[in-house]
């Protein structure tokens, strides 16, 4: 908690990868987020494409601390008679309360027939979908502008903000002209400037703080929102408020 | 009690601040009164800057716009790009006599294929080791087993390694371990946990804070060292204390 504000991190992983020191090890991530005064850290695996391993290594990840971590169903294309029922079995059975897909982890790009099935599912629901963003071709923020309008009833979120400056005005332009688009702020650029472009370009109330944890730890990420300039109102909705009203946390 | 604002709350000098307009992109400030007002913001005092024309192109023209930064409040220190040239060389040597050399950076030539290897860059890390002149070394430029292997060679010689990111996380150990005369930069070190292993593994007297402005945001990697459980002689080290020995050309261990 921060001066009252409930943190919502909006992008965290279950899983392991050594080759980058990413451990998800509960007491590593509670400590980082106590350190900071995170609440809540959203989680997902996104390491088996059939959805069920991962979600299911998620769902016993977080019911360690039911009270820190909430879960995002993850599915992929690639297994495409499984992405409906699995997303059913993870929002009613696990109770997930959002859904992530990784575009880098299929051949196509997130505008292609192969995953509207997923924005249904979504818009029925009224879920909010995190997608990674960034400058390759499967994850080009710019496809939000021909989905978000397909189903107003979900929301998508821009992870990482497109991470990079070409793909970020892309985000923002897809932000400004659709009101259930939203921009993720986590990244290893730590541009100056890029948190106050997303607040003064897109809006505060559309803008989520998200850290990548545990590949990242949380605390400079969390430090990016707090030592922008931007107002104390704007840190309180990116921080928590938005994240709370996305996910009627 | 956590808050919406940060400031430090120990002295912070920062080690690694790039100045000036890269080629291809402007600097978000020009000026000298710019960057001060940014560090005012963080509350840090004092930077190490180097600039960005020296970085990318030339170190002997680049090196000479740093002048202008510098001012007399000794609040900006001057750092100085190198790179195994006779001419490079000859001006790091003329700066050292008028007693304005406290540290190098070296600048990257492997981009052309010059190996980091004794027998390119012997001359120079010799002088730097006699003169007890500290060198910064970008590792997003390095191969780790010429680092390894060329700094062994040169025991004396104190090196600051900037610029670690998580894919060079199997790499930071390996060094720290190997060159006692190291010191690890954190300016992009971002695995979970690691600022307070490497404490506890290393000891505080082996990190030193740096944000690489403007490159990235100055304030975010000096939040997060005030949100850990460093104790506050050990932050104090990290944010100012480590660089301060190592320009006075004390920061040997061994």
């Amino acid at each position: 908690m921060i001066e009252g504000v409930k943190v919502i991190d909006f992008h965290g992983h279950v899983g392991r990868w050594d080759l980058y020191g990413m451990k998800d090890d509960p007491a590593l991530m509670l400590h980082a987020m106590d350190q900071a005064g995170i609440d809540i850290s959203c989680l997902f695996q996104i390491f088996h494409p059939d959805g069920t391993t991962g979600n299911n290594l998620a769902a016993r990840f977080i019911a360690q601390h039911p009270d820190r971590f909430v879960g995002f169903a993850y599915v992929s294309p690639t297994m495409p008679d499984r992405m409906v029922p699995e997303l059913a079995r993870a929002i009613d059975e696990l109770h997930f309360v959002a859904i992530k897909l990784y575009p880098p982890y299929t051949p196509w790009e997130f505008n292609r027939p192969e995953w509207h099935p997923i924005y249904q599912f979504a818009h029925e629901r009224k879920l909010a979908v995190i997608f990674h963003t960034d400058h390759l071709r499967q994850n080009r923020p710019r496809f939000l502008q021909e989905i978000a309008p397909l189903y107003p009833a979900a929301n998508f979120v821009a992870g990482h903000s497109g991470n990079v400056p070409e793909a970020r005005a892309e985000a923002i332009a897809a932000a400004q002209a659709h009101p259930n688009v939203y921009l993720e702020t986590c990244s290893t650029f730590r541009t100056p400037g890029v948190i106050e472009q997303l607040v003064n370009e897109a809006g505060a109330d559309r803008v989520l703080f998200g850290s990548d944890v545990p590949l990242m730890d949380p605390r400079p990420q969390l430090g990016k929102i707090i030592t922008a300039a931007i107002s104390d109102e704007a840190k309180r909705l990116v921080l928590g408020g938005n994240a709370q009203r996305l996910l009627k946390l | 009690m956590h808050s919406l604002h940060f400031t430090a709350r120990v002295p912070v000098f920062d080690a690694n601040v790039r100045v000036g307009d890269l080629y291809d992109e402007p600097a978000p400030w020009r000026d000298r009164a710019g960057l001060l007002a940014e560090m005012d913001r963080h509350g840090v005092g004092r930077a190490l800057i180097y600039h960005a024309q020296a970085e990318t192109l030339s170190p002997l023209e680049g090196n000479g716009y740093l002048q202008e930064w510098l001012g007399a409040d000794g609040r900006l220190e001057p750092q100085w790009l190198v790179m195994p040239t006779d001419d490079s060389l000859a001006q790091i040597q003329a700066l050292h006599r008028q007693g304005q050399v406290r540290s190098v950076r070296l600048f990257d030539c492997k981009v052309v294929g010059l190996p980091f290897r004794p027998w390119a860059y012997g001359e120079l890390l010799t002088w730097l080791s006699e003169q007890r002149i500290p060198l910064w070394i970008p590792l997003p430029d390095a191969n780790l087993d010429e680092l390894i292997t060329t700094l062994q060679a040169y025991p004396n010689l104190v090196t600051v390694l900037v610029g670690a990111h998580y894919s060079h996380a199997l790499w930071v150990r390996p060094l720290l371990q190997t060159l006692p005369n190291s010191y690890l930069e954190l300016s992009r070190y971002e695995p979970i946990g690691e600022f307070e292993a490497l404490c506890d593994r290393f000891g505080a007297k082996r990190l030193i804070y740096g944000s690489w402005y403007w490159r990235y945001a100055m304030g975010p990697m000096l939040f997060y060292l005030h949100h850990t459980r460093l104790r506050d002689d050990e932050l104090a080290l990290i944010c100012a204390g480590n660089l301060e020995r190592i320009l006075q050309g004390e920061g040997r261990h061994d």
